[in-house]
């Protein structure tokens, strides 16, 4: 997790911004953008002398890649039981399909741990509670656990979801898990990396997969 | 440093704000404007992303803006931080306040919609008798309407209907596709009009006071914009009741600064103007300010259907796409029996491609029906009139501060069986029609969002004849204090069903327009 955590912070903060906030002195200068780093403001020079016009001239931007692009998310939020059924249920709910990545191809298993790791309790509990309620029900009917089982008894177990879809949630906990789980493992798949290239190298332009958006950056920096 | 004491001081740069700059400042009053954001540059604020690369994939910071539905991971910067500038409310009854905080307000993001109220609004009570009529009709606002609808650009068609005045448009002669044309057929063997949406086109990417407004006002030279400047409290001399100024903290570096003016004119939005007003314990002889919070509750995908010769990728330009507004339809008509006062108005939408909840399928069965229903469906919104009742109100909880030290407000306000009737009233109708237009209705949803959530929050500060009864005259000025002004949506006496920012500019224009004419007569 705590590495986890530092790699992502090394993709969203490049080094120009690292750089910048080490010696912006507080609120009284703006911040810089990634792509204008300022020098420190020593003397005369450091307020808009010439000093700071040369940094930003002479600045060049590094090429750098992103931690996934590198490394494996390593889950820690569920336990064994849970993770290996919430890896066959993602890969139920959404397989490979017309040559997309289906779940487990894009990591949402993975994602969900981390998401679910910092999300609200009763989220969490959510998720928890239903994926015990997966396993409990596939040793009673199945007698061993979800993952184990085939995809056909794997999808007995799915029949909640065909309840026509209500604005407040079902009461039952599993039918509200199951459909929660069905629309987070899609927005998780079809907003990753891997969604995106596949949809790219077919011709799709990444648009249609997620896509691309305007991000608003803070507008207290 | 020489302070100036400035003609009017007016608080907020959104709709109401920026149009009172706008007409006070080319009337050469000389205008000092606040707003509690900042001055956003557009082109370094906001940049193009991948999803993916966002950290939470687009699901977005999970908590964080737990009372914002419109929020997503993109624009999370673009709403007021919660934790920075909290409210509070009974968890059992939730409200949905929405704010933004920048130089042009929420007028930056609206959803544009267009529209005038009708009598049926300003004279709600001579209709149906519930609550109060407003001090002015459709006759006394229609000048101002004809006047900010070209400075917004509307687009619209002419219909002539009572309940939905005609305003000055640019004409919208785009053809509609069959599935619309047959939608409309079916609604109007039910007495059900259906016209296409009225929309301010505006200008460039936006329409908004920040690029329709503020620049004419600046280029009056009468116009000092001060972002940052969170106002704290109106300034009020003792010795003459009349406001002075305001007391406002500045936004970094968190100084206390205080600016005079001869007159203010209050436009921070619906909840933060009355907030300032509470916080200022002004304007509040009638016990009302606070009081009479409503809205239109509303319910996206009230009814979703598939249009079924678009089935399967059949779907064509002509047979599908565009949509419309429905406006309202219900007890208009004397003697009409429903179970439900007032009425709502719905727009809707063609050819769009249906969410996969909507399927009880996964897997490859559900990409079938994803694939078979894409750009086939129809979709539509209702948005129905929430009653103002003293009970839905806002209060000053003492308990809470903001992150300047602001007393918070605490939001009490909930729904009622009217608007759970009309709400069912309008699904059930929308999918009769759908039926009658041949669509295959998949879902019908009767609930709505929580109070709040469609963002046209009016009432707080209403106006009326009566000084016991309201907290603003007519011409939106408070009856307690001759040099304050209310501009913004919390003047409302009704909220009606349509959207309410045509309505918040014209009454905006209209009270400086008078607060001028006053101010040169020395009445102020």
């Amino acid at each position: 997790m705590k590495r986890r955590k530092f790699v992502q912070s090394l993709v969203a903060v490049t080094p120009a911004v690292v750089v910048a906030q080490q010696v912006a002195p507080p609120s009284t200068q703006p911040p810089a953008t990634p792509q204008q780093p300022v020098e420190p403001p020593i003397g005369a020079a450091g307020r808009g002398g010439r000093g700071a016009g040369a940094g930003m001239e002479d600045t060049t931007k590094l090429e750098i890649t992103s931690a996934d692009a590198v490394g494996q998310m390593t889950p820690h939020f569920f336990n064994a039981d849970q993770y290996l059924a919430l890896e066959k249920l993602s890969q139920i709910l959404l397989p490979p399909l017309k040559g997309a990545p289906g779940a487990l191809d894009a990591q949402a298993p993975q994602f969900l741990d981390f998401l679910l790791g910092e999300s609200p309790a009763d989220r969490q509990q959510l998720y928890r509670q239903g994926l015990d309620a997966l396993n409990a029900q596939a040793r009673k009917k199945f007698q061993q656990a979800f993952a184990k089982l085939s995809d056909d008894q794997a999808a007995q177990l799915l029949e909640p979801l065909r309840q026509p879809w209500t604005y407040d949630p079902p009461a039952d906990p599993l039918t509200k898990f199951l459909r929660a789980a069905k629309q987070d493992v899609r927005t998780a798949t079809v907003n990753s990396r891997e969604f995106s290239v596949a949809g790219n190298a077919a011709g799709g332009g990444g648009r249609r997969f997620g896509g691309t958006g305007l991000y608003w950056n803070s507008l207290d920096s | 440093m020489e302070t100036t004491e400035y003609d009017v001081l007016i608080v907020g740069s959104g709709a109401s704000g920026g149009m009172a700059a706008y007409t006070l400042t080319k009337r050469g009053l000389k205008c000092l404007l606040l707003d509690a954001g900042p001055s956003v540059d557009f082109a370094k604020t906001r940049v193009l992303k991948p999803v993916y690369e966002l950290p939470y994939r687009g699901f977005g910071k999970p908590g964080r803006l737990p009372h914002v539905l419109q929020a997503n991971e993109f624009n999370a910067n673009q709403w007021v931080d919660e934790t920075q500038v909290p409210y509070t409310h009974d968890p059992k009854t939730p409200y949905n306040w929405v704010r933004v905080r920048m130089i042009g307000g929420k007028s930056l993001f609206w959803a544009r919609m267009s529209f005038r109220l009708s009598d049926y609004e300003f004279k709600a009570k001579d209709h149906d008798g519930f609550g109060e009529n407003w001090p002015i009709n459709h006759a006394d606002l229609a000048p101002f309407y004809d006047r900010v609808e070209p400075i917004f650009r509307v687009s619209g068609r002419k219909e002539g209907l009572p309940q939905l005045p005609d305003g000055n448009f640019i004409p919208d002669e785009s053809p509609d596709s069959e599935a619309t044309k047959r939608f409309a057929a079916a609604a109007k063997k039910k007495d059900i009009p259906v016209t296409k949406i009225r929309r301010a086109l505006g200008k460039g990417p936006f329409a908004s006071s920040y690029n329709l407004l503020l620049p004419d006002a600046l280029a009056t030279g009468n116009l000092t914009i001060v972002p940052n400047a969170i106002a704290r409290e109106i300034s009020v001399d003792k010795n003459t009741g009349r406001v002075t100024g305001v007391h406002f903290v500045e936004r970094g570096s968190r100084r206390e600064m205080h600016a005079k003016a001869k007159a203010v004119v209050v436009g921070a939005s619906c909840l933060e103007s009355t907030r300032l007003l509470l916080n200022s314990k002004i304007a509040n002889s009638s016990g009302v300010l606070g009081h009479y919070l409503c809205d239109q509750f509303y319910m996206s995908n009230s009814v979703v259907a598939i249009i079924p010769e678009a089935r399967d990728g059949k779907g064509t330009r002509g047979m599908v796409g565009g949509g419309g507004y429905i406006p309202r339809f219900r007890n208009l008509k004397k003697g009409e029996k429903n179970n439900f006062l007032r009425g709502y108005a719905l727009d809707f939408s063609t050819g769009g491609s249906p969410d996969a909840k909507y399927f009880g399928s996964w897997g490859e069965q559900l990409q079938k029906d994803l694939d078979s229903t894409r750009g086939a469906a129809f979709g539509c919104t209702s948005m129905g009139e929430a009653l103002p009742r003293f009970e839905n109100k806002v209060t000053i909880d003492k308990k809470v501060v903001d992150a300047w030290g602001i007393p918070v407000l605490n939001i009490d306000c909930r729904y009622t069986d009217n608007e759970f009737n009309m709400a069912k009233d309008a699904v059930d109708t929308m999918a009769e029609v759908c039926h009658d237009a041949g669509f295959e209705v998949i879902n019908k949803n009767p609930k709505f969002f929580n109070p709040g959530y469609s963002i046209h929050e009016v009432g707080t500060c209403r106006m009326g004849d009566d000084p016991k009864k309201s907290v603003l005259n007519k011409w939106n000025q408070s009856h307690d204090i001759k040099n304050l002004f209310v501009v913004d949506g919390s003047s409302f006496v009704t909220a009606g069903s349509q959207n309410p920012t045509m309505t918040i500019l014209s009454l905006s224009m209209r009270a400086s327009e008078y607060l001028s004419d006053e101010a040169k007569k020395g009445n102020l």
